[in-house]
């Protein structure tokens, strides 16, 4: 047998919680490569927040060897796909390295729009996807009705193919032959100019960014110049190796076939974009692999210490991030009302508040975040174009000659008794409706065009109260529309809040304007003096509601009991409005910046 | 030579209150309380040593619970151990449901020249939904028979904002109140605290005035007492000329005091103290004060400074510039003008000939203005 005939390169497929994480964590313990006890749950999710929210956000591989019925040990190289929208670039280069992948289908839920989406990208990639039934052990699983499902939706054949439950281990055995049988073997060449796909990297602060890649063909080790086809970055490439459970493990070199890291003392990550190809800078390969993209923002926010003094401790911590986040950009914006912060642009809301919350927890960081925005493309009247991602610079009505705004297509799976309710949040979402089918007796798969503004609100939190949670969504950009769009302002006391502004569609403008004025009413402490507060387009009111003035708020008794307690509670009074953001005279507490992202009465 | 009030706390009651708080024990047998507090009082000596005590207040619970002999042991002791000024003032706190003209008489013979009857109401339904053991029939028998035996300086706790409470019940209680003249009124808005059944009510916030009818009820309030020359020195505190409570204003001027029995506090120079609410403890050993203390640390300057401004702007006359300056080595203009002045424009705060007062308006939202002007960093 050949070297190559006795890999399997492979991704998981699921939808989150249908137990990618799970059989992983099975296959990792089946093929020996880590004992029960040495595992920690869920291995190969190693961050935090991944662990938390139960989904993968950066791509991982390891290696794997399994000793197959027929004698032979294989090796697999696993690589773990991200299961969110945001990330969808990310995964079809993942897929990218691979022959084949393993499609998880939970046997009590079916198969759901983030699944079918990836599976067409599998499938576009021209992998061999193995279906995986998995959670039969549950009560209420319909191995059939998922099996026919997968037939009739996906259309690829479902017969035999594995029915598991990953949490006992059931049957995984079947899923670890069915991938040396069904998965094709690499079949590069060997002796050809070097030509690796690059999945992942990350930024390690003894041997710098670290390279995830899969050779197609030829052969890498230490020593070799390198370079990167797309941003024509060159690097020695210092250390080569494979993904073990437990971390990197050097080897002499990769060849075709191959998934594993390598090194080159390279210091940003923004040089080993994903998807980038990485060749010999002496004998190059004829041709980089298609479909390189550069990660591209679609969400903006402002991104603000609470405490002003904290500014350059958030530049710190952006930077840190972006060395492994090569689609997180920033660059510095002054806010009247927010002090000094950051323009952040994010792949969508889910990266935001993945962003939002590391800064938090990693970096000890107390953030105002201002409402995500999308970006519009302005044509003035003089002709001129321009992008624009910041309310605060949008045009007054009579200097726009046309406005556009981002549109996605969307795919909605839900089950047929809420699908009224779905097409009316689209319709409130200024959807316009394509098709729909059946996908089966009782689930329906919906196409909307969406404004990408409408979506990065609460759109996914409202699609879930209105489905009890059964609805899943999936969506790529699909270019601009002109629309009517209008600059909502926000007025405390008579002024103006510029990082409240943002930009919404004319005809949504008084319901939206209505409904900010009564989030911002709950939001707001009672002050001294009534406070009005006021939505207005261009100088108009449009909407107004006030908090009342606080008229009392003593304590009756203070004697010598009273004197300590009494200490304690104006300082912890005095705490409070510390953390108040001061607009003008009066003073918000920071959560009032993100009030206008919960709109959503159904909730 | 400095002067110190004494606190004595008597924490037994005949049932406790829905809304009350304070440290006190309902159905418990006093007997052997007053023993132990005087052994109390004589181990505290290196406190009030070479002070004069000017005043005694005899607090609870419900201290008229003691048979009268003991209140008179204790003041005796009091007078055997401390230097008590010939004309210090001396108050006990008193339940109309349990005086008699017995007690009275020899309240006044023990010495005690001011007496405080908690009414609360002079509405029999509210006086029940309080839990209070008395009626106003039985407060007003109190009351004339405290007049007959000669009381002359007589205060009478009234409560507002009450649950159901209407403005018009409140007025009958302030007319009523008003017609009895007693010389000192205490004006209480109920505070719901969290470990009393008023505090475990789930629905109770919504039983009370809406904050709109408590303003009204607090400025009407005022106006009735200003009108039977009731004048406000405090927050919550109304008396005639010259008969305010020289006890109490120990703690709005950051005076010493000193308390006596479980959960008393004391203020001894810089020193604060306070133990615990343990009657057991206690008993045991009153003198242990290592056991009993529960609360023991001494203030920096800028937290007693900090303290004398949070007490002061409770009075009607404020803050003295001159005697906060001179007691603190500190400059109070200095220090807080800049921070006074949004209050100052919006009449929250007033100039006075001798420094800064809150304003009526002031006063009803004090814990803001404190919370903006008070300074807890340095502390």
């Amino acid at each position: 047998m050949q070297r190559q005939d006795k890999i399997r390169n492979f991704s998981i497929i699921a939808h989150i919680d249908h137990g990618k994480s799970t059989l992983a964590d099975r296959l990792l313990e089946a093929t020996k490569s880590v004992s029960k006890r040495e595992m920690e749950d869920q291995l190969l999710d190693n961050m935090d927040i991944e662990r938390e929210r139960g989904i993968t956000i950066k791509a991982r591989a390891v290696t794997l060897n399994y000793e197959a019925k027929d004698g032979e040990t294989y090796e697999f190289n696993l690589i773990d796909t991200p299961g969110h929208v945001d990330f969808n670039y990310e995964v079809s280069r993942s897929l990218g390295a691979c022959e084949g992948a393993l499609l998880v289908v939970d046997a009590t839920q079916g198969i759901e729009a983030q699944t079918l989406a990836n599976t067409y990208l599998a499938l576009e990639n021209d992998l061999e996807i193995i279906p995986v039934i998995n959670k039969i052990d549950l009560p209420s699983a319909d191995i059939e009705g998922v099996r026919n499902e997968i037939e009739d939706v996906i259309g690829i054949d479902a017969e035999g193919c594995p029915a598991v439950s990953a949490k006992t281990g059931l049957n995984i055995e079947d899923v670890l032959e069915k991938i040396v049988t069904s998965i094709p073997a690499p079949s590069g060449d060997e002796n050809a100019p070097l030509k690796c796909l690059i999945f992942d990297s990350y930024y390690d602060s003894y041997r710098g960014v670290v390279v995830y890649i899969r050779v197609a063909d030829g052969k890498v080790k230490s020593g070799m110049k390198v370079k990167m086809m797309n941003t024509e970055a060159e690097f020695d490439v210092v250390e080569v190796g494979r993904m073990s459970p437990f971390g990197l493990v050097p080897t002499d070199e990769l060849s075709a076939g191959d998934v594993g890291y390598l090194t080159a003392s390279i210091k940003n990550v923004a040089d080993t974009r994903v998807g980038d190809t990485v060749t010999d800078a002496q004998n190059p390969t004829s041709a980089a692999f298609p479909g390189f993209k550069q990660a591209q923002p679609m969400v903006f926010a402002g991104i603000y210490p609470s405490d002003g003094a904290k500014y350059p401790d958030l530049r710190d911590a952006l930077e840190k991030l972006r060395l492994n986040d090569a689609a997180l950009t920033f660059e510095p914006e002054t806010s009247i009302a927010l002090g000094f912060g950051f323009r952040c642009g994010f792949l969508g809301l889910l990266h935001m508040e993945i962003i939002a919350e590391r800064l938090e927890r990693e970096f000890m960081l107390d953030l105002i975040t201002t409402a995500p925005s999308v970006i519009y493309k302005i044509t003035y009247k003089d002709g001129t174009v321009k992008f624009i991602d910041n309310p605060s610079a949008f045009p007054s009505p009579d200097e726009i000659s046309e406005a556009a705004e981002p549109i996605v297509k969307a795919s909605i799976i839900s089950p047929s008794d809420y699908v009224g309710g779905i097409m009316e949040l689209c319709k409130e979402r200024r959807g316009v409706f394509v098709d729909m089918k059946y996908l089966d007796k009782t689930r329906m798969e919906l196409h909307y065009k969406l404004p990408l503004n409408e979506i990065i609100y609460d759109f996914f939190d409202a699609l879930k109260s209105r489905s009890k949670g059964y609805a899943s969504l999936d969506y790529e950009l699909a270019g601009y529309e002109p629309s009517k769009l209008v600059k909502l302002d926000i007025l405390l006391n008579l002024e103006p809040v510029d990082a409240l502004s943002f930009i919404v569609h004319a005809d949504s403008a008084y319901t939206r304007g209505r409904k900010i004025a009564e989030a911002l009413k709950e939001n707001i402490p009672r002050q001294l003096f009534e406070v009005p507060i006021q939505a207005a387009i261009g100088g108009r009111v449009i909407a107004r509601e006030t908090v009342k003035a606080m008229r009392k708020d003593v304590l009756a008794k203070c004697y010598g009991g009273d004197i300590t307690r009494k200490k304690k509670l104006l300082e912890k009074q005095k705490e409070g409005k510390k953390r108040m953001r001061k607009l003008g005279s009066i003073e918000v507490p920071p959560e009032t910046f993100m009030a206008v992202l919960k709109l959503d009465n159904e909730n | 030579m400095n002067s110190i009030g004494f606190y004595i706390h008597i924490p037994y009651c005949v049932q406790k209150c829905a809304y009350c708080d304070f440290y006190s024990l309902a159905g418990r047998d006093p007997a052997g309380y007053s023993a132990a507090l005087i052994k109390q009082i004589k181990s505290c000596k290196k406190y009030y040593n070479g002070k004069f005590v000017d005043s005694i207040y005899i607090g609870g619970g419900t201290p008229s619970i003691l048979p009268p002999e003991n209140i008179k042991t204790i003041l005796e002791a009091v007078r055997a151990y401390a230097d008590v000024t010939p004309n210090a003032e001396i108050t006990i706190e008193a339940n109309p449901g349990t005086l008699d003209s017995r007690k009275l008489s020899s309240y006044r013979a023990a010495g005690i020249n001011r007496l405080s009857i908690g009414l609360q109401s002079a509405d029999n339904e509210e006086l029940f939904m309080l839990s209070r053991i008395h009626t106003l029939e039985e407060f007003e028998n109190s009351f004339l028979l405290a007049r007959m035996e000669g009381f002359e300086n007589i205060n009478v706790d009234i409560m507002y904002a009450l649950p159901f409470q209407t403005f018009a019940k409140l007025s009958n209680t302030l007319a009523y109140v008003a017609d009895m003249k007693p010389e000192h009124v205490s004006f209480y808005g109920l505070k719901i605290e969290d470990d009393t059944p008023f505090g475990r009510h789930p629905n109770i916030k919504n039983t009370l005035p809406d904050e709109d009818t408590q303003v009204r009820m607090y400025m009407n309030a005022c106006k009735v007492f200003d009108a039977c020359g009731l004048d406000q020195y405090e927050i919550s505190n109304f008396a005639k000329k010259g008969f305010e409570c020289k006890h109490n204003l120990k703690y709005w001027h950051n005076l010493d005091y000193i308390g006596f029995g479980p959960g008393a506090h004391s203020m001894v120079g810089k020193q604060m103290f306070s133990y615990k609410k343990d009657i057991d403890l206690f008993m045991q050993d009153p003198t242990d004060a290592d056991a009993l203390l529960d609360e023991n640390y001494k203030m920096s300057i800028a937290e007693a400074s900090t303290q004398y401004v949070m007490l002061a702007f409770r009075l009607s006359e404020g803050v003295s510039v001159g005697d906060y300056n001179s007691r603190y080595g500190l400059d109070f203009e200095e220090k807080y003008l800049e921070k006074m002045q949004p209050f100052i424009e919006r009449k929250l705060i007033v100039k006075t000939n001798k420094g800064y007062a809150l304003t009526r308006r002031g006063m009803l939202v004090s814990n803001m203005v404190l919370a903006t002007i008070l300074d807890f960093d340095e502390i």
